[in-house]
């Protein structure tokens, strides 16, 4: 149901994730936050069952602020997402395996951008622009028609806002609000948040 | 479950209590191949006929010729070939002393279409493919799923080593993914259509153990049907 | 749907005359949906060995670090360069020590004696049953298909560009007929003083 999206352009990576929490058939929440700052140059977002989410995303956070603490430097986006997947993988196969779904996403100087893609089975991929939930199956064909390889951020900004009002016209769900945070070489910045409300006036055509 | 006449029977097993599941279909194995030329069209059927590692007979032809212009080649389970194709006989017998003349290829396809549609909730377990010289004198080849849906092509696999032969019918009859730079595919001969379709079934035969014995190929043009027969591994 | 259908992609290996070439499809996918197709399943493991690994991508990832791990460890160990022989007999009782909870993949092994230059190829069951036939392995969503292509195209003693011409073709038809599968191929040819990797532009359908 909940959905993430993310873009990787040449210098950035762009995720956006819907705020809603719902449980069964009610709406908890409307203002969740799904896009978690593991550091200062690494973004995670999840989904999935609701209490694995929080738990593994903290996990994985602190275990790269530990990193950073013992050795004095950060792990790199593609380490990051390397320790991600392999931890998924061995709880995959334990007796309390974890169900995300997530995006481990970061810039680095020397690697530059790097978007990974982590499922609960824990098959990961480099991608360019990915999405996860049901939101992500209207995403695909924007994404291939409009993504390039020399990408801005205003142009993936503008990415998102062609794959929510797809979304929010097409899916049974109602998904009103979505968080959008960048990571590039100034760090993790958030950015205005893509809402219906912010939306009305947007022509996806122009 | 008891108001539909079907007895009601527990989920788990209980002392005492047995039930006999009846099961309507087996695979009987085989394959069968057809390829359709400008004024032929072959078409080919091993005759291994087998029920699980049980070979029945090394020489049951699955190719029933309905005409002097059309073959049919039907393999999945046995006892429902044997319905269809009498059946199919039947109803093209019925059509001659009715019209004073014999169905065409095109009407044969149609025809075993809606046979096979009329079962559709308890179909035909079968695979079907139909050859024939058509009404402008073309060779024609139509492949059918279970539930009778028909499509007329050029070339088809069907059967146990369908997934093994159709990509090579592919390759060498359609010329896939050969890079013709700018001409035309050459048309298939008769020899090349027989070559290819005997090469198939050496090749199944490697591998799928429902394939073997020998194969039998019709080679329809309008002057009637000729048959060659070739032999296969025998393991 | 069979766990080792989850992700969709295939692997094929053939031995030719003083060489052997491995062949491997694009495509990432998560059932009918494609997510990624630069997703290569053959990986360079020795100087003149190649693995393959087709089924579920998580197992693909952790069976080739892991195998990486061990590979790397018995060469420190033994100061001297893994044969395919034993890398797949490593490989082969490294699957059965997970019996009875097993890794969703079908392995296939390419390669050259590091000594003899003898040619080798081999494939398993998710459990590690080998087989080490003298023609060519197949794995993946369209072994079927990659079976026909293969009986009907090899031969013995194929030079290294006719094996790749067989090959490319055996894999390019197979995939074709498979909705899982393609999306683009690589396929490498191993000769004793050289390696050629060569992309194939297939239908992206």
């Amino acid at each position: 149901m909940e959905t993430l999206l993310g873009i990787k352009g040449p210098d950035f990576v762009m995720l956006a994730a819907d705020t809603t929490h719902a449980r069964s058939i009610i709406v908890m929440k409307e203002d969740q936050n799904k896009i978690h700052k593991a550091s200062d140059n690494l973004l995670i977002s999840t989904t999935g069952e609701s209490g694995d989410t929080e738990q593994f995303t903290e996990f994985i956070s602190k275990n790269i602020a530990l990193y950073k603490m013992r050795n004095g430097y950060d792990l790199s986006p593609r380490a990051a997402a390397h320790f991600t997947r392999k931890n998924l993988a061995d709880y995959l196969r334990s007796r309390t395996p974890y169900q995300v779904f997530m995006f481990v996403a970061g810039y680095d100087e020397t690697d530059g951008a790097e978007l990974a893609f982590i499922d609960y089975l824990a098959n990961a991929k480099s991608l360019n622009h990915a999405g996860h939930g049901y939101g992500a199956m209207f995403c695909s064909s924007i994404y291939d028609r409009y993504w390039h390889p020399n990408i801005t951020q205003d142009e993936a900004y503008d990415i998102f806002k062609k794959c929510i009002v797809e979304i929010q016209k097409r899916l049974v769900v109602n998904l009103k609000n979505f968080n959008v945070s960048v990571v590039d070489k100034n760090g993790v910045r958030n950015l205005e948040p893509i809402s219906a409300q912010s939306l009305t006036d947007y022509n996806a055509s122009s | 479950m008891s108001n539909l006449g079907i007895e009601q029977f527990p989920d788990y097993q209980v002392p005492g209590v047995s039930h006999a599941d009846f099961s309507p279909y087996e695979s009987n194995g085989g394959s069968i191949v057809a390829i359709a030329g400008e004024d032929f069209v072959v078409i080919a059927a091993d005759t291994r006929l087998s029920s699980g590692y049980n070979i029945h007979t090394r020489k049951q032809s699955k190719l029933f010729p309905l005409s002097n212009q059309t073959v049919l080649a039907s393999t999945g389970c046995w006892c429902d070939t044997l319905s269809l194709t009498g059946l199919m006989k039947l109803r093209m017998q019925n059509y001659e002393h009715t019209h004073l003349k014999t169905m065409t290829t095109d009407a044969v396809a149609q025809m075993l279409s809606i046979i096979m549609y009329n079962r559709r909730f308890f179909p035909y377990y079968v695979s079907n493919i139909l050859a024939g010289i058509d009404k402008d004198g073309k060779g024609v080849v139509f492949s059918y799923d279970p539930i009778g849906h028909c499509e007329r092509a050029t070339y088809r696999a069907g059967g146990t080593a369908g997934a093994l032969l159709q990509p090579v019918l592919d390759n060498q009859i359609g010329y896939k993914n050969m890079n013709l730079h700018g001409e035309d595919a050459p048309e298939v001969t008769k020899e090349r259509a027989v070559a290819v379709a005997s090469d198939t079934f050496i090749s199944a035969a490697e591998r799928d153990i429902y394939t073997g014995d020998s194969v039998l190929i019709n080679i329809i043009t309008k002057d009637g049907i000729e048959t060659q027969e070739l032999q296969l591994r025998q393991d | 749907m069979s766990i080792l259908a989850y992700n969709g992609g295939c692997v094929v290996a053939m031995r030719g005359k003083d060489c052997v070439a491995i062949a491997t499809d694009h495509r990432f996918g998560v059932q009918a949906q494609t997510i990624s197709t630069d997703f290569k399943k053959v990986f360079h493991i020795a100087p003149r060995m190649f693995l393959g690994l087709t089924g579920l991508q998580t197992d693909i990832l952790t069976v080739r670090d892991r195998l990486m791990f061990r590979k790397n460890l018995y060469e420190t160990r033994e100061n001297r360069e893994m044969a395919p022989k034993p890398f797949s007999a490593m490989l082969s009782s490294f699957l059965y020590e997970h019996r009875f909870g097993p890794y969703f993949i079908e392995p296939v092994v390419a390669g050259l004696d590091p000594k003899t230059l003898k040619p080798f190829v081999c494939n398993m069951d998710l459990i590690g049953c080998p087989n080490e036939p003298d023609d060519f392995v197949v794995a993946g969503t369209c072994a079927e298909q990659l079976y026909g292509m293969c009986e009907t195209l090899w031969k013995p003693d194929l030079q290294p560009d006719q094996l790749f011409e067989v090959i490319a073709q055996s894999m390019m038809n197979a995939f074709d007929r498979d909705a899982m599968s393609g999306w683009g191929a690589t396929v490498y040819i191993i000769e004793k003083d050289k390696i050629t990797e060569r992309s194939l532009k297939t239908r992206m359908d």
